[in-house]
């Protein structure tokens, strides 16, 4: 517990940064609303003017964006980039914060596990993961119930929103066991913009070319907005890929990191 | 009994060098000293010690129970001060330090507020606002803050000033006189001389030998300088027992010697004689003296013994 408390603590001031962050990003994207929604037809026309591949890649669907899911799940894909950044930064920095600072000597000559610690750490990413999106889901539903003119599938709202959860503990799981092979990353952020954008543009690129396969690739594309939106619903397959990449990478992070030499200086 | 046992302990890392068949054991109630220069294994062997880096082969273990499989638990017992300090960055000294306690089921305000007054550390600080001697501190009162039963220190005094190092000293007497077992790493032969009752020396990675300070200083060795009125051949007093000749300007020359005392006295006095000192070595001229042995078996020129 006292370590789940001291991460928590490290933690603090990025997570109300983030989480703030994100609402913000929300509350301005929602603000926009009314005048989209007020105007469609001409916002319509002026969005068919663009190139069918810039629409694709900037996660347009036309025949949606006016209503306020369609709105949603278009600026949601940004909320979802910001978070796997998020996601990524907190699964790398929870250990390497360790190697590069030098502090894993302390801690390793605790009277704990190393499969306690490991575990405290995991659940204050889980912990912080679950803040920031609690906080977010409340101030975008208040954000949809104010702006919205009509009424609109609870469900599927939710389900959106939910979405960045889990593109955010793929992400974390990522980062935490690309951190366990490589201990001593010293500056996190570069390295997790690196492979967030990386997996935002086979994304991107994925859905210009419209190729299925990519879709594979990127956890991104594992929660796709349009089809949660129109069936209220997760496609389970993506689901089962989303949770294996979960289990594979904590899993692994884990065995490595219990069986793993910590050098000194 | 034994506080902590090395069993053909070896930690090899890929091509690089590390410890080799290492085998000693520390007893209770001791302040063990391990020496040896920068590089020797020191750290390497006090890491694995702790399970931080794992055995190649062979094994250790700390009271009765190997550290590997027991770890978390002999670790309740054991206080460590890394060689170098660097605790996040971020936290004031006094959350360290509650942080650090939090771990042992025990209340340790007391003695952390005891242990920073006679360090003279400020609490109050933020450890990236520390120097480097002040880090020190805060690993130390780290280490010592839930009177752990052994005490591993690898290269305590870095940053340490003088008279930091002397209160340092003196609470590790005071923690040893209440039945603490101490295990420290050193390079500086005069710290481990003044704390330690028996020594482990180590080299490249193989242990050369383990002795009671007290038996390395009185194996006799005496040091011997002589001024001389005229040159002389240093080659002179190149005698059984005689190790380590210098000679300056051929009339200052000095040597180690240990055996019959007339034996020298008596080739001293063939000789005219401006000066003569006779010393007790130092450790550091004994230390070497083992490593020269080493070198000279090395060579297979039969060693004196």
């Amino acid at each position: 517990m006292n370590m789940f408390r001291h991460e928590l603590r490290e933690n603090r001031r990025s997570m109300m940064i983030w989480t703030f962050s994100l609402a913000a990003v929300t509350v301005l994207f929602f603000s926009m609303y009314p005048s989209i929604e007020k105007d469609g037809d001409q916002f319509i026309k002026v969005l068919q003017n663009y190139p069918e591949g810039v629409l694709k890649a900037l996660g347009v669907q036309i025949n949606s964006i006016t209503s306020l899911l369609g709105f949603y799940s278009y600026f949601f894909l940004y909320i979802m980039l910001c978070g796997a950044i998020q996601a990524m930064n907190l699964g790398i920095g929870i250990l390497s914060k360790e190697g590069s600072g030098k502090t894993a000597e302390f801690i390793l000559t605790k009277p704990v596990t190393r499969g306690g610690i490991i575990i405290s750490k995991l659940f204050a990413v889980l912990a912080i993961l679950v803040i920031t999106n609690l906080v977010f889901l409340v101030v975008s539903y208040a954000m949809a119930r104010a702006v919205a003119v009509n009424d609109f599938d609870i469900r599927a709202f939710f389900l959106i929103s939910a979405a960045n959860f889990f593109v955010q503990l793929m992400f974390a799981a990522l980062g935490f066991f690309v951190s366990v092979l490589f201990l001593r990353i010293r500056s996190v952020l570069p390295v997790s913009l690196g492979v967030v954008f990386a997996f935002f543009i086979i994304g991107m690129f994925g859905s210009v070319i419209g190729d299925k396969a990519s879709r594979y690739f990127t956890p991104f594309k594992y929660f796709n907005l349009p089809y949660i939106m129109k069936h209220s619903a997760y496609e389970p397959l993506y689901l089962g890929i989303g949770a294996a990449i979960i289990a594979v990478s904590v899993g692994a992070g884990c065995l490595l990191f219990i069986k793993k030499d910590f050098h000194g200086a | 009994m034994n506080v902590i046992e090395l069993n053909q302990l070896t930690k090899r890392y890929g091509q690089s060098r590390g410890i080799e068949d290492i085998t000693f054991s520390v007893k209770e109630g001791e302040i063990f000293g391990f020496i040896g220069p920068n590089g020797a294994g020191k750290s390497t062997t006090l890491r694995t010690l702790l399970s931080i880096i794992y055995p190649t082969s062979g094994s250790a273990s700390i009271f009765g129970k190997d550290v590997v499989a027991y770890g978390p638990e002999i670790k309740k017992q054991i206080g460590y001060l890394p060689s170098e300090v660097f605790y996040y960055d971020k936290m004031k000294v006094k959350d360290l330090l509650h942080y650090s306690a939090s771990f042992y089921k025990k209340d340790c305000k007391k003695r952390i507020h005891e242990l920073a007054e006679r360090m003279d550390l400020d609490l109050n600080k933020r450890i990236d606002d520390l120097s480097y001697g002040n880090r020190k501190k805060v690993g130390i009162v780290q280490g010592l803050l839930h009177g752990p039963k052994l005490i591993i220190l690898d290269e305590p005094t870095g940053g340490l000033d003088p008279l930091m190092q002397q209160t340092f000293f003196e609470l590790l007497k005071e923690e040893n006189q209440k039945g603490a077992t101490i295990l420290f790493s050193s390079h500086i032969l005069s710290e481990v001389q003044k704390m330690c009752d028996r020594v482990a020396i180590i080299k490249e990675g193989k242990l050369i030998t383990v002795e009671k300070i007290s038996t390395l200083k009185e194996r006799n060795h005496k040091k011997i300088r002589i001024e001389t009125r005229v040159p002389v051949d240093a080659g002179l007093f190149a005698m059984d027992g005689v190790t380590k000749i210098e000679s300056e300007e051929g009339n200052r020359i000095s040597f180690l010697y240990s055996g019959d005392i007339n034996l020298i006295m008596r080739r001293l006095a063939e000789v005219q004689l401006v000066n003569l000192w006779v010393d007790e070595p130092d450790l550091e001229e004994i230390f070497l003296h083992y490593y020269e042995k080493e070198d000279v078996q090395d060579e297979h020129v039969p060693a004196r013994a």
